[in-house]
């Protein structure tokens, strides 16, 4: 099945094969070329192609429906290649007399590194930038691939290949260059491929043996693969993949021979393949090449040169006119000169903008390209948690999809788009840009279900509490302290709150916070809530109770884990534990600086007994220090002051306690005051309401009263001192603590 | 690569063709001297002569000859296709050929006469020998 095409050629309409149409173009395009420098060019085209119309006539008359392949391929058998006629044409020439043929003939007998070469210029015809490497490459004879490899390869060891460059385009002259000269260019080669036949196009552009290259290219993923299956088999590794794709050596070539096959073009017709494995090195290639620069370069040098005269003419006039009238003649000459070095200078100018823009431009992308690295690295990076996220096969499936495409494809469509321009491909395959893009939405929506399916398994959550005995401290203080875990702290690479480190089977999270309130009796309590998220109610209900947190006592000293670890199998759904301590009224309480640093957060709430998960946790959590003493009030927990603890280190347990008593007694009092105090403002203000509103005035002051007693803590307290019911409760502390003292 | 044309190998092809090429433009002149010819008429005759040429080489061949004014050609309308490009010779093509004619002439003399021994001229080879 193929597409039948109507072409206009020579006035006729032809239905053609579209492929016979390429083949039939390409060879107008090598015949154009390989004439490019003769007289009557389009003539002779012309009349060939006219010759070509009289055939596919004849051809279309024999009733066939269109021209195919073989029709124009027989015709192009009969008519010559121009590969087929380069040595006839040569000779021919050299028949029609005159002594410019008999210099042509000499250089038959002439080797090529003797014949002049044209003049180093830079190329018109083929840029990127400047034409500074295209024309390095017509000079040299070479693809000009590789010189801008080179080239770039120089910038980016050195960065001198940059200033080399800047230096070349202001010094070099531009002129387009016939691409002709190239004798061999680089492609894939579609005949001999193993994967997609970059190793053979470079072996045939190197003239090496084909197995160099496709040793180098596959020797290092051989040998990845082969270490990734011993690691597996024998320290039960358990990411397979990355061992041979990301394996560093393997890896990036892994990545060039991807970029290669992208970036390089197939060699699909017959004199692309005859580029790719370069022209037959004979004499007359040679000379022919050499005749056609030669030619070329003196009608092009002309008309550059009549140009610039004429534009540089126009300036001198101009300069001439203002500068000095009656040395016209003379004024036209200088004007000559100075502009052409002004304009040289101008040209600098614009291209150091030109090359800063670029410059610009060229770090914006290597900083996507970094950061596009870094997401990947850390995508990389979090992958080891994938046991403790991921649930199922879908999930990992998704999980591994969106790593490479998502985030994998950028990048690689990334260094292919910076290499496809450093080589200058001509005509670019729309089709990598297709694959590139479907890739990536698709590495989109796997990125998207996955998150959807693993927010859904965070959907329920439950709590438990659990309730932990302990023994009341002799002196009436409890200090909380957090040891040093067993657990050894690695992967710093990454970090994630809390998340604490992690091994192939568990994963010790230190989501752990730790909560102060007031003991509704007058014990101290420990207990802990335990939270999970799930993907229902009794996965939640699960995960809860696989949270195993300890809390251990030392007398005095409440020892809290500084974290609990899941095992294999327990899946991360943001597990967290929540330590309350009930400190009754009158005990006194440390918090460790060890507490501090090693739980995840600790919050102080004043608030009496139980409390509810979406208590308010807004506390003065700024005003609190560690390794203070803190006693808990009816009013909240107090800053036991410095001389307090001083003489409390003095002093013995039941000192302090009475000490705690009396401080309760006086604040209690403190308390009345402020009571009495505020009944008052009250009046006030209902006397002030009471008055008649007089609108000409506005004589009402709030009155602001401060407590006498200002301890810190007692701030904590605001706004429920005239909670009467907290003071009724309150008292009952006191007088339960006097009988514990005499029990 | 370039190194073999310090020593010029002489391979047998390439003294053929050159041999062969050398006489191709006074081949197409003599056949065009006969009168008005279509360039792939002018490639079949050359064919059945048993001297090839490609097509492809023969159009820019016409074409330098015909702007060295030795040639000139008419538009012939053709049904099987665009216009045909009739080659005719001009009286400077004339004047050319004759030349062209007597040098070849010397030549076939002065070749014949080194290649054959005196002994051996009863061959008819030489087409051009009167």
């Amino acid at each position: 099945m193929k597409k039948v095409i109507n072409i206009n050629f020579q006035g006729r309409v032809i239905p053609i094969e579209e492929s016979a149409y390429d083949i039939l173009k390409q060879y107008v395009e090598s015949l154009r070329r390989f004439f490019a420098n003769e007289e009557g060019r389009d003539e002779i085209i012309n009349d060939i192609e006219g010759r070509i119309a009289e055939l596919f006539g004849e051809s279309l008359k024999k009733g066939s429906t269109c021209i195919t392949d073989d029709d124009v391929n027989h015709i192009i058998a009969s008519m010559g290649r121009p590969e087929d006629f380069e040595d006839e044409e040569g000779k021919v020439q050299s028949q029609l007399g005159g002594e410019e043929k008999q210099s042509r003939t000499s250089y038959q007998y002439e080797p090529a590194n003797d014949a002049p070469r044209g003049r180093l210029y830079r190329d018109d015809n083929d840029k990127i930038l400047g034409g500074v490497c295209g024309g390095l490459a017509s000079y040299l004879r070479i693809d000009p691939t590789i010189v801008r490899l080179v080239f770039a390869l120089i910038s980016f060891a050195a960065g001198g290949g940059i200033l080399l460059y800047i230096l070349l385009w202001i010094i070099l002259p531009s002129k387009p260059l016939s691409n002709t000269s190239t004798t061999k260019r680089l492609y894939r080669n579609p005949d001999e491929k193993v994967v997609a036949g970059v190793a053979s196009g470079i072996a045939s552009y190197f003239d090496i043996a084909i197995w160099v290259p496709r040793l180098i290219f596959a020797l290092p993923l051989v040998t990845g693969i082969l270490t990734s299956i011993v690691r597996k088999t024998f320290w039960f590794d358990d990411d397979f993949f990355p061992g041979f794709v990301f394996g560093s050596f393997g890896g990036t070539l892994f990545v060039v021979y991807v970029v290669l096959w992208a970036v390089i073009p197939e060699a699909k017709s017959a004199s692309e393949k005859l580029e790719m494995r370069g022209e037959k090195v004979d004499l007359n290639t040679i000379k022919n090449t050499i005749q056609e620069d030669l030619e070329g370069f003196k009608s092009r040098a002309e008309k550059w040169g009549g140009e610039f005269k004429d534009k540089a003419q126009q300036f001198g006039h101009e300069f001439g006119q203002t500068v000095n009238q009656k040395t016209q003649q003379f004024g036209k000459e200088a004007g000559y000169v100075a502009h052409s070095g002004g304009n040289r200078l101008l040209r600098a100018i614009g291209i150091m903008f030109k090359a800063f823009f670029l410059f610009i431009a060229g770090v914006i992308a290597f900083a996507l390209l970094v950061a596009l690295l870094a997401l990947m690295a850390a995508g990389i990076g979090v992958f080891p948690l994938k046991n403790f996220f991921l649930e199922g096969f879908w999930q990992n499936f998704l999980a591994w999809s969106t790593l490479l495409l998502f985030l994998g494809v950028p990048v690689i469509a990334f260094i292919t788009w910076v290499i496809r321009r450093i080589m200058g491909v001509r005509s670019g395959n729309k089709y990598i840009g297709f694959t590139f893009a479907g890739l990536w939405v698709m590495g989109l929506i796997s990125a998207g279900i996955l998150a959807a399916s693993i927010a859904q398994n965070f959907d329920a959550r439950a709590r438990d509490k659990q309730d932990y005995s302990i023994v009341q401290p002799s002196h009436g203080k409890l200090i909380v302290k957090v040891p040093e875990s067993k657990v050894k702290v690695y992967g710093r690479f990454f970090k994630m709150d809390g998340i604490l480190s992690m091994t192939d089977d568990s994963l010790f999270l230190n989501n752990v916070r730790l909560h102060l309130v007031k003991s509704t009796d007058s014990t101290f309590h420990v207990n802990a809530y335990k939270y999970s998220h799930g993907s229902d109610e009794s996965n939640a209900v699960n995960n809860v109770k696989e949270i195993n947190y300890g809390i251990n006592q030392d007398d005095s000293v409440l020892l809290l884990d500084r974290g609990f670890s899941l095992q294999r199998g327990t899946k991360f759904r943001n597990q967290s534990v929540t330590v309350t301590i009930q400190v009754p009224v009158g005990k006194r309480i440390v918090i460790t600086g060890s507490v501090n640093r090693r739980l995840n957060y600790f919050h102080i709430n004043s608030r009496n007994g139980d409390w509810d998960f979406d208590d308010d946790w807004n506390n003065n959590w700024e005003n609190w220090s560690s390794d203070v003493e803190y006693v808990m009030t009816a009013g909240g927990l107090e800053r036991v002051k410095k001389e307090q603890v001083s003489e409390d280190e003095n002093n013995d347990g039941n000192n302090s306690e009475k000490d705690a008593i009396e401080k309760y007694k006086k604040s209690k009092e403190d308390l009345k005051k402020e009571y009495d105090k505020k009944q008052k403002e009250a009046e006030d203000l209902k006397k002030e309401l009471e008055k008649p509103l007089d609108t000409t005035r506005y004589h009402y002051q709030k009155s602001v009263s401060y407590i006498e007693n200002t301890d810190p803590a007692k701030f904590q307290a605001n706004g429920r001192k005239n909670n009467n019911e907290e003071l009724d409760l309150s008292s009952e502390g006191p007088a339960a603590l006097m009988i514990m003292q005499m029990i | 690569m370039s190194g073999s044309a310090k020593t010029p190998v002489m391979d047998i092809q390439n003294t053929q063709s050159q041999m062969r090429k050398g006489v191709l433009e006074f081949c197409i002149l003599s056949i065009i001297r006969q009168g008005e010819v279509y360039p792939s008429d002018l490639v079949e005759r050359m064919k059945s002569a048993n001297l090839h040429i490609l097509e492809g080489t023969l159009y820019p061949l016409l074409t330098r000859l015909k702007n060295a004014g030795l040639l000139t050609y008419r538009w012939v309308e053709s049904n099987s296709g665009p216009p045909r490009k009739y080659f005719v010779m001009t009286d400077k093509g004339l004047e050319f050929y004759s030349e062209l004619e007597r040098t070849w002439q010397e030549l076939a003399d002065a070749v014949h006469a080194l290649t054959r021994p005196a002994s051996d001229n009863t061959s008819d080879e030489n087409p051009t020998q009167p």
